[in-house]
């Protein structure tokens, strides 16, 4: 698992140290959140890039915002859905080499095992996956995965709790 | 604990934040086998849905995601410059080939090729014996070399600085020259005859000090907090340094604010030989009403010119004015218990033409002909409430006089008492 950040990020930065800063800090548990989701670390890397930049671009707006972090997995969770939504519509043959084009996994074996992985959590209603997905793949407390899908806390715990259980069901 | 509860309590066996709870969740999975159970194969749902290793960013990818951002914040500089910054200078920046990095990093502690550009453009200055640089400034001839205006025409500007130990130096504009002779700065004013002294470092040239020390220009702007930004690109044997930062000072009164650099938000765009590592330019922006105006800009750089020693000793005319040490001053008639005082006894002494009395709060060794002439028989019309604006320490007093010729003249006298006698002194503002 990656390491979460100690980084404690009090404010939106607004300078380029501040981004700087904070891209060092969190760099590494974002591309892996969005490296399982998207299936390859490139286009992952390239997601967790724009938001960056967006994070940058905006960040007047945002100067208000004090919780960094699982608002950046918000971000990035949003970014990723937009980008399988658009692989989706490109020719089958094609979305298949952009997932697989990444050597991210040591084997056949583990390969085979991160695409049931995603294909599991593809089958739960997408609001529970995600909560599992923050939870489970990035280590978020519920308070921080609550604000990451904009929701409560009690919300995001019962939609862990119903996606689970779907996914035993599933498993059996 | 029942096992219902047991089981809605699994949820946050794994979370971090153990409670009181949890920790009964904990006791009762010991005592019940079902409920073990049930807690393992949750267990097992969830490592099943769990990536079985780290993925972690890519070498470069920090690196790839600064310079998008930084080429965002030259875009967003880009957008709100003026004719200048659209040529080359600019273009240089959105054209880089290289992006060699970043920011002040000095003060997040991490390393960068612009700690390297530091240490090699030192080693490159400790190389010369001397420099010769020429530019320009919006300023007023003859007034301080910090004042800068929008509106000033440029005026010409010179700095030499020799290598030698002690070092010695010298900068000139119109109206005002300050020579540091390797143990002491004099300063002279032509359009008032005075010349004050210093130590090596007294404070005449302010802002442009650090253009005395260009070995260590960048490491000066860097370690500075009010840089906004920095970063550096490289292009055709041109290493460009960008340093944005805010304005300085107190702007409750924003008398001061826009009237030098330190005190306007500012772009310093410096130009480094990449090859000898030297500075060869700087360009200096303000942001005035979201807009970039060009203020200042050193275009010429000549290194190891044969400087003449002439240049590094001052002839003062036989009859100059000479600053005094405000403890060498005579005392003012009455007790001056602040700027106010100060003010209205400057004005009092000038009304009533008591040039000795004037010498109590103007550090000269006498009045200029000029100036008894100027302020001589004045009427004072109105005194205001003194304030601070700025980086300066001293204070302003709003003031408005009739002038013998009739002249009205409406401004702000500026007065100081931060030396060691504590005297309050006349600055400047008539």
């Amino acid at each position: 698992m990656v390491a979460k950040t100690t980084f404690r990020i009090e404010n939106w930065p607004q300078t380029i140290p501040e981004f700087n800063r904070l891209v060092e800090a969190t760099q590494d548990e974002l591309v892996h959140f969005a490296s399982y989701r998207l299936g390859n670390r490139q286009d992952a890397e390239d997601v967790v890039q724009d938001i960056y930049v967006e994070a940058f671009r905006d960040r007047e707006k945002r100067r208000d915002i004090t919780d960094v972090r699982p608002y950046l997995f918000r971000m990035t969770g949003n970014r990723c859905t937009d980008f399988l939504r658009v692989r989706s519509r490109r020719p089958k043959e094609e979305a298949m080499d952009a997932a697989g084009s990444d050597n991210l996994f040591d084997s056949l074996a583990e390969a085979q095992r991160i695409a049931r992985l995603r294909s599991l959590l593809d089958r739960i209603p997408a609001r529970e996956a995600e909560v599992i997905r923050l939870r489970a793949w990035s280590e978020l407390t519920f308070a921080e995965v609550a604000i990451a899908v904009k929701s409560s806390v009690p919300t995001v715990k019962s939609r862990f709790h119903y996606g689970v259980e779907k996914l035993r069901k599933l498993l059996r | 604990m029942t096992c219902r509860n047991a089981r809605e309590g699994f949820i946050d066996i794994s979370n971090e934040e153990l409670s009181q709870e949890v920790s009964e969740v904990s006791r009762h999975l010991q005592t019940c086998a079902e409920c073990r159970l049930q807690y393992d194969a949750w267990q097992e749902v969830i490592k099943s849905v769990t990536p079985p290793h780290s993925i972690t960013a890519s070498n470069h990818f920090r690196e790839r995601v600064m310079k998008r951002i930084i080429e965002e914040d030259s875009r967003e500089g880009a957008r709100s410059q003026s004719y200048w910054g659209r040529t080359k200078w600019l273009t240089a920046i959105f054209a880089a080939a290289i992006l060699l990095f970043l920011v002040p990093t000095l003060r997040i502690g991490i390393k960068s090729p612009a700690v390297t550009l530091f240490a090699q453009s030192a080693d490159a200055i400790s190389k010369v014996q001397s420099v010769h640089i020429t530019g320009r400034i919006r300023t007023l001839p003859g007034d301080n070399f910090e004042l800068i205006g929008e509106n000033y025409d440029f005026v010409p500007i010179e700095i030499w600085r020799e290598y030698t130990n002690p070092p010695r130096w010298r900068v000139e504009k119109p109206g005002r020259v300050v020579v540091m002779d390797g143990k002491s700065a004099t300063m002279y004013m032509s359009t008032t005859n005075t010349a004050t002294s210093g130590g090596p470092y007294a404070g005449f040239v302010e802002w442009l000090r650090p253009m005395l020390d260009p070995q260590s220009i960048l490491q000066n702007e860097l370690d500075d907090k009010s840089v906004l930004s920095a970063h550096l690109t490289e292009l055709n044997g041109v290493t460009t340094a960008v340093i944005r930062r805010k304005a300085q000072g107190d702007f409750t009164n924003n008398w001061l604010q826009n009237k030098s650099i330190q005190e306007s938000d500012h772009t310093c765009i410096y130009r480094f030989d990449s090859t000898s590592k030297r500075l060869e330019g700087l360009q200096v922006n303000i942001t005035l009403r979201d807009r970039a105006v060009n203020i200042a800009e050193f275009t010429d750089f000549r290194y190891n010119e044969s400087l003449t020693p002439a240049l590094f000793s001052l002839q003062l005319p036989e009859n100059v004015i000479t600053s005094v040490a405000p403890e060498d001053m005579k005392l003012a008639a009455v007790t001056l218990s602040g700027p106010k005082d100060a003010a209205a006894y400057f004005f009092d002494s000038l009304a009533q033409e008591r040039w000795d009395d004037l010498l109590a709060v103007m550090p000269f060794d006498r009045i200029d002909d000029g100036f008894k002439k100027h302020g001589a028989g004045l009427q004072v019309i109105s005194l205001g409430k003194p304030f601070q604006s700025g980086l300066y320490a001293g204070y302003f007093v709003p003031y408005q006089v009739r002038l013998r010729n009739g002249y009205i003249k409406t401004h702000n006298l500026a007065v100081r008492n931060d030396n060691a006698a504590h005297r309050w002194v006349w600055d400047g503002g008539f």
